[in-house]
């Protein structure tokens, strides 16, 4: 791991699985920069806004949705869910790595959950250290 | 439409490897629908390469372009600027989007990113099946409007092999027989005799096997 290194976090999230409250806890956090990006369905995470994020310096990125059969619009953390695998291989294949991506379902405003997903990609990221492609 | 599937990125690495600057071309028709080649697989494409070629440490700039449809120079006559300002294009139309931009643009290499697979269509969301092999003289209306040359496995024209189970083909099982549908179809229409009649071989010679076709419309050209 490289020293000092204090990871960038980008974390899309659905607006329906995250309040201002959850979203100021974690935003507060001392171990790493957070980014957040706020959508009205986690259906709208798209493929190439995710590798952006990664274009644009993030380390790591965490996708937070609501738990599977609770989604408002039905089906958005499903299509999140397909996403996110989808780019995960793509992360593979361009030497990135998977793990520098999640998903993660957690009901509305639980922050403990929220904290427990980035906090395992911020342990995924002591190992993989910065973005190689920054 | 025509479906085809993009590449895997490590071929396309080497594909573009001897060039610094690179057009990724899409065609909003076809290889669009088939999630292969529209607007937006180009901008995932071109996302994923730039940050692939930074870890290489490659320096390489990508740019983005679609036009609706690279088969045709009408269209492809609006990436012309585009085209001309870079060293290579990947293009991502099916192969003969490929080649009609290799056809105007003499000097530039034109490179395929995509694997052009069947004529087929969109069975559901996200699911594409092949439907015909351009055969150049359709007997649909015989078989029920289901096509034994493409989706028999065997190419049988005369009727079933007998090898089905549960209506699916003995060759693959995840394939539906082409003749159960063929004769259930032919059931419903009330058109079982049209088994009756002896199909010849097929005449390959109006398919590819007659060697490229071309086709003349007289009436359209001046
Ligand atoms: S008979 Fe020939 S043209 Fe008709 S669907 Fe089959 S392959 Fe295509
Ligand atoms: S099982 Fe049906 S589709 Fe498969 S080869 Fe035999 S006739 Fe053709």
């Amino acid at each position: 791991m490289t020293e000092n290194f204090k990871p960038k976090i980008t974390l899309f999230h659905c607006i329906n699985a995250f309040d201002e409250a959850a979203e100021l806890s974690l935003t507060d956090m001392d171990n790493c920069e957070m980014q957040t990006v706020k959508m009205a369905c986690s259906s709208m995470v798209k493929d190439v806004f995710l590798l952006k994020a990664f274009e644009a310096g993030a380390d790591g990125v965490v996708v937070l949705v609501c738990p599977e059969s609770q989604c408002r619009y039905v089906e958005g953390n499903i299509r999140a869910k397909k996403r996110v695998a989808w780019v995960q291989n793509l992360l593979d294949e361009i030497g990135l790595d998977r793990r520098r991506l999640a998903l993660g379902n957690m009901a509305a405003g639980d922050k403990a959950a929220a904290a427990q997903i980035i906090n395992d990609v911020l342990k995924n990221l002591a190992e993989l250290g910065p973005n190689p492609a920054v | 439409m025509i479906v085809g599937e993009q590449k895997p990125i490590s071929e396309i690495k080497e594909i573009i490897a001897p060039y610094k600057k690179i057009l990724i071309l899409g065609c909003g028709t076809c290889v669009k629908t088939c999630f292969a080649g529209g607007e937006d697989e180009v901008a995932v494409l071109a996302s994923a390469l730039r940050l692939a070629c930074k870890k290489d440490g490659k320096e390489i700039e990508i740019e983005e372009f679609t036009v609706e449809r690279q088969c045709e120079d009408e269209f492809i006559r609006e990436g012309a600027p585009a085209i001309s300002r870079n060293e290579g294009v990947l293009s991502l139309a099916c192969g003969a989007g490929v080649q009609a931009l290799a056809r105007r643009f003499v000097k530039i290499p034109i490179l395929p990113g995509v694997n052009t697979t069947f004529i087929g269509v969109l069975e559901k969301q996200g699911v594409f099946t092949e439907e015909c092999s351009g055969c150049g003289d359709c007997m649909l209306a015989i078989f029920g409007g289901i096509c034994p040359f493409t989706r028999c496995a065997k190419k049988l024209l005369n009727g079933p092999c007998g090898g089905s189970q549960n209506g699916k083909c003995e060759v693959n099982p995840e394939t539906d027989c082409a003749w159960q549908l063929i004769i259930e179809r032919l059931k419903i229409l009330g058109q079982m005799d049209n088994l009756r009649a002896y199909v010849p071989p097929k005449n390959w010679q109006t398919g590819l096997s007659g060697g490229p076709r071309k086709l003349v419309r007289e009436d359209h050209i001046i």
